[in-house]
């Protein structure tokens, strides 16, 4: 575990406009992190000119903390000397060349060469619309990732996170982001005076199914809205309840999520479904039981409740219907998520006065401490299990951190202009 | 009439006695009350600040109130007469201790003596811990106020209870000395 100068990462790729974009800080990388050249493309033709997306290859590996990107002056030829770079201590090569075809279409070749076996892994070589060079570059570092690794990448995904400024005048705007993983490609469609809480993203992986359940104050009290960004931009709003309506969670199946209501002023967890707008209530208990989050396989239900006097985690099995405490340590465990092999729970846990991010092993009961933080919130696991992102707070401004479950590589997501909060991460995109 | 509007007010004074000041059931605390000959001091000093006649024909005064501008008056001359118009909580805490119960009481009083006010309760939480069960804890807190003004009659149909969790905070220092200014419960009145 080594720190590292920051690298920042601030990639202006002319195509899609982007807005309130998030400055990217490497905090910390792996001591052995893998050492790779990622050259730059050759670019043919006029309109290739400004398509060089081996820059967002490169600013995905380094990311991750567990690579040590060389970028080389010169573009490395698809034909590569192994030997050279073997006396580097390089091992492995990425080479790419972009070559326009026609107004929109682009021909994109990249190769993956192992430098030790001397043998070229892969050569991906495909059609780009212009549209498309993202995603590609996104689908490619996910390719060398596993290649490399032996394990999925969480490059071909999105985040959701909400950013909050604050005018001359004192008046905050709360806008609701989505962005590729690599926190560009921002749209911020849903702007409101009025706070924005718990964005989370549907479990579906095509784009036409994908939505986004959060909680607005946009009518003076907390309703649930599920968002529909690449259809219609549909926005629909859940019927409206006594109390408050909020903490959504989808079911792993995407038609229907758990949410926190307070019908006759008891918070309990409700099950709704969204094609027949059936509420099941899965919770009954005087206390607050709030932050409800389905296991990947559905079965089942964590959830942060003070039934014992203390806010601890519970989990119901929702076969059996039994409820069984889970978190032990502590007077203050919140929010838990479960990890996508349903083996851990992130969750906030309070050290003396500070709320720091926690990971629990399910079945050992062993809660290892992620973070060191005064004022850590929001954790949720990327989509490979690898990290988990949180929301944090430094200089009494929010940003966003990310640190491997191990430990050993962060980085983090900042906003020059604001702050940055309630951050969600999708599951893999459809290829 | 007299009696149905006594038997809460023992409720609550006698609650204002009591070691904690949490006010627990309704019945409970009545027989708590008639046993106890302090309590029944304290109602004899407390009835002097009702307007019986109001009570009894609540018409009389209400119907030359109920334009908005008489409204905002009468809450101004509420907050004139060193009324609490914010209750403090504890850390994860929603209960109401004997101060706030006074200070309840005499909102409670206003609302007898103005029948067209409506009362909005804004619960809110400090910023530590997680942000969702903080709207949950600033709407039990704003309860908790309501369950209070509840005991008496009339009063539980005008009042609405909204929390805003952590997400509203009136002071910005990150320390206590914030924290205990947004642990709160604000009374506005409409």
């Amino acid at each position: 575990m080594k720190l590292i100068k920051p690298f920042i990462v601030f990639i202006a790729l002319s195509f899609g406009a982007a807005q309130a974009v998030l400055e990217v800080t490497v905090v910390k990388k792996d001591e052995d992190a893998f050492p790779i050249i990622v050259s730059h493309f050759e670019l043919t033709g006029k309109g290739a000119q400004d398509k060089d997306i081996s820059k967002i290859i490169q600013a995905n590996l380094e990311r991750s903390g567990r690579f040590n990107v060389v970028i080389p002056d010169i573009i490395i030829s698809q034909d590569v000397n192994a030997q050279h770079w073997k006396h580097q201590a390089i091992e492995a090569v990425v080479t790419g060349s972009i070559e326009q075809q026609s107004d929109k279409i682009y021909k994109l070749s990249v190769s993956l060469f192992d430098v030790y076996s001397n043998k070229q892994l892969f050569t991906k070589t495909t059609r780009v619309h212009v549209s498309g060079f993202r995603k590609v570059a996104h689908q490619l570092s996910d390719h060398i990732y596993e290649a490399l690794l032996g394990e999925s990448g969480s490059f071909n995904t999105l985040l959701t996170y909400v950013t909050v400024t604050t005018d001359a005048k004192g008046d905050k705007e709360y806008r609701l982001n989505i962005s590729d993983s690599d926190a560009m490609n921002v749209k911020s469609r849903i702007k409101l005076k009025t706070p924005i809480l718990s964005p989370v993203w549907s479990p579906d992986r095509s784009y036409e199914h994908k939505k986004i359940a959060y909680v607005s104050f946009e009518n003076d009290r907390s309703e649930v809205f599920v968002w529909h960004p690449y259809t219609r931009r549909k926005i629909e709003k859940l019927p409206r309840f006594d109390g408050i309506a909020s903490a959504p969670s989808w079911h792993p199946d995407g038609k229907s999520l758990v949410l926190t209501l307070s019908k006759n002023g008891n918070k309990d967890i409700y099950s709704y479904t969204l094609a027949d707008k059936k509420l099941t209530q899965l919770t009954h208990n005087p206390s607050i039981d709030t932050e409800a989050s389905y296991s990947p396989d559905g079965t089942q239900l964590a959830f942060t409740s003070n039934r014992s006097g203390q806010v601890q985690i519970y989990i119901k099995n929702l076969s059996t219907g039994k409820i069984n405490r889970a978190t032990f340590e502590g007077r203050y465990n919140a929010k838990a998520v479960f990890s996508p092999d349903g083996k851990s729970l992130a969750m906030v846990h309070r050290v003396d006065n500070d709320y720091r991010i926690a990971m629990l092993d399910i079945k050992t009961k062993d809660l290892s401490m992620m973070t060191d933080n005064e004022l850590d919130e929001s954790p949720y696991f990327s989509p490979n299990g690898d990290m988990i992102i949180f929301a944090t707070n430094r200089n009494n401004k929010n940003l966003l951190s990310v640190v491997s479950v191990e430990g050993n590589r962060s980085y983090e997501l900042s906003s020059q202009t604001g702050e940055v909060r309630e951050p969600n991460w999708s599951t893999y995109l459809e290829k | 009439m007299k009696k149905i509007i006594l038997l809460p007010l023992v409720a609550i004074l006698s609650a204002c006695t009591g070691a904690d000041g949490i006010l627990g059931s309704n019945t409970v605390l009545i027989e708590e009350g008639g046993s106890e000959g302090k309590a029944v001091d304290a109602i004899v000093r407390d009835e002097s600040s009702f307007n019986w006649s109001d009570l009894t024909n609540p018409f009389n005064k209400a119907s030359n109130t109920t334009q908005a501008g008489a409204k905002a008056q009468a809450v101004a001359e509420l907050k004139a007469s060193d009324t609490n118009f914010v209750l403090y909580f504890s850390y994860d805490g929603a209960d109401i201790g004997d101060k706030a119960t006074q200070e309840i009481i005499k909102h409670a009083n206003f609302m007898r003596d103005n029948p067209s006010v409506k009362l909005r309760l804004e619960g809110h939480a400090d910023e530590r811990g997680t942000r969702e069960y903080n709207l949950a804890l600033g709407e039990n807190r704003a309860l908790s106020v309501k369950e209070v003004l509840g005991l008496y009659e009339g009063l539980d149909g005008r009042i609405e209870v909204i929390s805003f969790g952590e997400e509203s905070p009136i002071a910005k220092a990150h320390d206590e000395s914030g924290w205990e200014k947004n642990r709160r419960v604000e009374f506005i009145y409409q």
